[in-house]
């Protein structure tokens, strides 16, 4: 396999010290290893049916064992690498494990079987998507509830505050009762206080304005609309 | 002081930091022993070096000890005299080896160098490795006379541990959770 | 205004001290001085001079040491060029920049001090791990990440300044909005080189694996691309400061976050420095940091009034609100389910995992609603639109929508949400390239300028403006490249002996042998794989497998053939020694070198925006085309 270099390496450093204990002479280790072919053992279908229940699936071979082969071993993560999936990682225990995989895939398991096998074996850590149990559904229902909470917000955002409003009131806040000039905030520094809607007393400029706001904000007229006229 | 701010921000991210507080010193690598407690799982290996398969239940009646171990391993070779020693001190007990990882050639090279005392057996294709839980060697699986697992021990043994495994396995069926 | 100038030296003295200091560890690497710690941590004889370069910050304490420059070079930069502006907020701001230096020096003097004094040195050292010498992308990646994480610094400095006084007017808009661009293209550079880096060397075939430091890197940029927006928003209509601020101070403590991740030995990833003490020190740090962002927002963000309001209507502002709220969605799903293997293990006491399928499924309804929401905002006019007028903005880019599916039925797209994608890619790209092109048509027409001098004038009138549009073309590009990536390739896993083949789509990959090869710092095993399409012999691919003295598994080396329109990805499992059969992992991988084009694309719109273009005359800009355009803010 893979890791020949580093265990002739040791295996090395080894003989050489018990040599050098011994005085004999280095013998060196010209053996190329007959590595018989490893006969893979098959997986003991009785003992998986025991854990999981006998086979609920059909048998698949061919393009459809592979697909699902592949689909199943990307919801399993490989328990000695760093949070890749079966299907991806290259290490040995991955590819032990998609070997699994496969029989069990080929043997007629469904994926939830085949999930939970490996569980049965390294526990809920092996599966890369949380099982619908506990308080695992708060990871599930987050989004949907942090969707809900932050569509709620922009909703109170565009209606505006309706009185007494802690958000600081600003000038002529749609909502309010539409008045072209508004008070000034009561909140702000005073050098910070705007009137809104107010006009140049230079008429070519008021013009020029009121242009501007027909252009930069898509008010008709260059004038606010008031709350009643929203459709 | 605008107290919806305060508010929302405070429950925004004081849990977040209390979370991250109680989870210092947390081991991401620590995984769970979901095994201690329910039957081994059945196996039947044959030794390296050859020879009839070695069965899990062959050994039903007696405490067994699988040790899940590999020639690449430094930890392995740390506590195989503890292991080689221990087989001999409680002989009721079966010792065994399940190789993981690793070719049959280097295996009886290192156990004709360093001494075996006890069979080790060729977990091809990893599957036994996979139904006990393997991530790791070495891995020491304590089983009682009824084929149930009593304890799991990751990392090497010292003779302390090695005597608290066998006690348990000799005891028989104990609630308990895999130990470090 | 003495204060001020002080506080301006001391910006200086602490740049110039990084910069030493920094200086004074790259020396002690290349000269391989084991009797300084972090050289004995990490270097090595046997490594080659880049290498030992790049060991700066490739562990632990060096990668701090380094954060210290890049924080210095950004605080000597942001505190001179604006040396003379800003009079009210600067001295806020160069406070706070330096009360966070002042947390990473006090990290480099104590808990991570790389320059402790080993009484008796060895004479070699391990050099940095392995994986970290595989590709020369290790010498790019971190300093563009440093360089966007660290730089988010800057921003919250002049957000805190904002709150501190009391005022967020529009002068300021400009430097926040600067200072916030730069480490934003930065770290959108970064993240998705780190992506690219795991595609070359990983051998896993993908880019993103929603590692837990993936995330953490992810996050800010999120909150950051939200600020931005808000940012402009604020800019129209002066609502949503407090917003913007908040974003900008979020994005700061997800870095302080991010790096907390990264360094605290909490989180199981890949990227994970080995763990250390260091950790608790950055909870600290985060906490106090928390409590002062939300006891500063509490106590001033009434102070910034709005100077307009906001009304509920189908228009670009309600869409920059749903932009927004897409955004911070997305960083409270990705947040969440990155923490949550800590809630269980806090409550339940068991281990588990939240991973790839998991954010997957939770990333892509959002990220496609955001493909959609960028081309529908800059198709609909600021304030309320009419009936008409949004007939007129959202129909026509249906067809490039339709154009776009149709073209990915054809081509064998089955998946569905890869279909929804390609249409929204197609209607944003319709809307992005109409907004691109129409300013140049039309100042072509109306000057009867060509095409070159037309481009120049508008970007020079209104670079912002093309800036965004060119970061969000290179966005759609992105986001649709990503998803044709992830749903349309093929794999294949196979034991191949030599002189036999294996089919993949149209590829015929023959395994020919192997070659030895000896580097200083390592052994490898090299696969010659000989690829054929059709009758074509289109050369050799050559994945290896690398053999490292101080790792027990190999790591290999997979083996690209980029074009346009796919990557044939090979990867090697196993290799039998003498080279009679290898374990050959081979997939079609489709599109994606159009992800690394759309970023590339980004960064360079994120460049460009940062430019200064000429001021333009209020007249000259009042004379411009009719409304639902909007007025083109040339700064």
């Amino acid at each position: 396999m893979g890791s020949r270099w580093q265990a002739t390496l040791r295996r090395g450093l080894r003989l050489a010290a018990v040599v050098l204990a011994l005085g004999l002479p280095l013998r060196a280790d010209t053996q190329a290893a007959t590595s018989s072919e490893p006969s893979e053992q098959p997986i003991d279908l009785v003992h998986v049916a025991s854990v999981v229940g006998p086979a609920q699936g059909p048998r698949l071979t061919a393009g459809a064992l592979e697909a699902e082969a592949q689909r199943v071993g990307a919801l399993l993560r490989c328990p000695v690498c760093q949070g890749l999936s079966v299907a991806d990682s290259p290490s040995t225990m991955a590819t032990n494990m998609r070997q699994q995989v496969r029989d069990m895939v080929a043997a007629g398991f469904v994926e939830e079987q085949v999930l939970a096998y490996f569980e049965a074996s390294y526990g809920e850590f092996v599966r890369l998507q949380p099982p619908l149990r506990g308080v695992n559904w708060l990871v599930w229902l987050a989004p949907l509830l942090g969707l809900l909470a932050g569509g709620a917000i922009v909703f109170f955002v565009l209606r505006g505050p309706r009185g007494g409003a802690q958000t600081p009131v600003g000038p002529g806040p749609v909502g309010s009762q539409g008045s072209v000039t508004a008070p000034v905030s009561h909140t702000a520094a005073p050098d910070t206080a705007v009137e809104a809607d107010a006009l140049p007393d230079d008429a070519e400029l008021a013009r020029l304005v009121l242009r501007i706001r027909e252009i930069a904000y898509g008010w008709p007229g260059g004038v606010r609309p008031r709350a009643k006229e929203q459709a | 002081m605008n107290r919806r701010v305060l508010v929302a921000g405070l429950a925004v991210t004081l849990p977040l930091v209390a979370l991250l507080v109680v989870s210092l010193g947390r081991d991401p690598h620590r995984m769970d022993a979901p095994l201690v407690g329910r039957p081994a799982p059945p196996f039947a290996l044959r030794p390296a070096g050859g020879g009839q398969p070695v069965t899990l239940e062959s050994l039903r009646g007696r405490p067994v000890l699988v040790n899940f171990w590999a020639t690449w391993c430094v930890p392995c070779f740390q506590e195989h005299p503890v292991l080689t020693a221990g087989s001999r001190r409680y002989p009721d007990v079966a010792f065994l080896g399940v190789v993981y990882e690793d070719e049959e050639p280097r295996v009886q090279r290192y156990l004709r160098e360093q001494g075996g005392a006890y069979p080790s057996l060729m977990d091809d294709g990893g599957k036994t490795a996979i139904a006990y839980g393997v991530y790791g060697v070495p891995e020491t699986y304590a089983i009682a006379p009824d084929g149930t697992i009593v304890d799991k021990h990751t990392g090497p043994l010292t003779d302390g541990r090695l005597r608290a495994l066998v006690d348990k396995a000799r005891i028989g069926a104990m609630v308990g959770q895999g130990s470090q | 205004m003495a204060g001020w100038a002080w506080t301006r030296r001391l910006a200086y003295v602490y740049a110039a001290s990084m910069i030493a200091a920094n200086l004074l560890m790259v020396y002690a690497l290349l000269a391989r001085d084991f009797s300084v710690s972090y050289v004995a941590h990490v270097g090595s004889r046997a490594v080659p001079n880049w290498v030992a370069v790049v060991s700066l910050w490739s562990s632990l304490e060096g990668s701090i040491l380094f954060w210290g420059l890049v924080l210095g070079l950004y605080i000597g930069g942001a505190t001179y060029t604006n040396r003379d502006r800003h009079p009210e907020y600067m001295p806020w701001a160069t406070g706070v920049w330096l009360a966070c230096a002042a947390f990473f020096s006090f990290l480099v003097a104590g808990p991570a001090q790389p320059f402790l004094t080993i009484p008796s040195p060895p004479t070699d050292g391990p050099g940095p791990n392995p994986l970290l010498q595989n590709h020369l992308l290790m010498v790019i990646h971190p300093p563009l990440l440093y360089a966007g994480y660290v730089g988010m610094t800057i921003p919250f400095g002049l957000a805190a300044a904002a709150l501190l006084t009391g005022r967020l007017g529009h002068d300021f808009l400009r430097p926040l909005r600067t200072w916030l661009m730069l480490p934003w293209a930065f770290l959108t550079v970064a993240i998705v080189l780190g992506g690219w880096w795991a595609y070359e060397v990983l051998g896993w075939g993908g880019y993103w694996a929603w590692d837990p430091v993936e995330n953490a890197s992810f996050l800010p940029w999120l909150t950051a691309t939200a600020a931005f927006h808000s940012a402009l928003l604020m800019e129209r209509k002066g609502v949503l400061k407090g917003w913007t601020v908040t974003l900008i101070l979020a994005t700061f403590l997800l870095t302080i976050l991010g790096t907390f991740m990264t360094r605290s030995g909490v989180f199981n990833s890949v990227h994970s420095f080995t763990q250390s003490a260091i950790g608790p020190t950055i909870l600290v740090f985060l906490a106090a940091a928390t409590l002062f962002c939300v006891g500063l927002l509490a106590t001033r963000v009434d102070r910034l009034a709005p100077e307009g309001g906001l009304e509920p209507s189908v228009s670009r502002d309600t869409a920059f609100l749903l932009n927004n709220l897409l955004f911070v969605l997305l960083t409270f799903t990705v947040l969440v389910g990155t923490v949550f293997p800590l809630v269980v293990e806090a409550t339940r006491g068991t281990q588990m995992s939240v991973g790839r399928p998991y954010f997957d499924r939770m990333a892509v309804p959002i990220g496609v609603a955001l493909l959609f929401l960028m081309g529908i905002g800059p198709a609909l006019p600021w304030g309320r639109a009419s009936r008409v007028q949004m007939r007129q903005a959202l129909l026509p880019p249906l067809a490039a929508a339709g154009v776009f599916t149709a073209l990915g039925l054809l081509a064998g797209v089955r998946h569905p949400w890869t279909l929804v994608a390609l249409f929204c890619g197609g209607y944003t790209a319709q809307v992005t390239l109409g907004e691109l092109w129409l300013p140049v048509a039309r100042r072509m027409r109306a000057h009867g300028e060509g095409l070159g001098a037309a481009v120049s004038g508008v970007q020079g009138r209104a670079r912002r403006r093309v800036a965004g549009y060119l970061v969000h073309a290179g966005a759609v590009l992105a986001l649709v490249a990503v998803a044709v990536s992830s749903t349309e390739g093929i794999t294949t896993e196979v034991q191949v002996a030599r002189g036999e083949a294996v089919t993949l789509g149209p590829y015929t990959l023959t395994f020919q042998g192997v070659d030895q090869l000896s580097e200083p710092h390592r052994e490898a095993v090299v696969a010659n794989v000989a690829v054929r399409r059709g009758d074509r012999d289109l050369g050799l691919l050559q994945p290896r497998m690398n053999y490292y003295a101080s790792q027990r598994e190999p790591i290999g080396t997979p083996a690209v053939r980029s074009s346009l329109r796919h990557d044939l990805y090979l990867s090697v499992l196993n290799i039998d020694p003498e080279g009679r059969s290898i374990g050959l992992h081979a997939m079609i991988n489709p599109m994606v070198v159009w992800l690394w084009i759309a970023t590339l694309v980004m960064g360079l719109g994120g460049l460009l925006g940062l430019l200064p273009s000429r001021r333009v005359h209020a007249a000259a800009a009042l004379a411009a085309p009719p409304a639902g355009e909007g007025l083109e803010a040339a700064r």
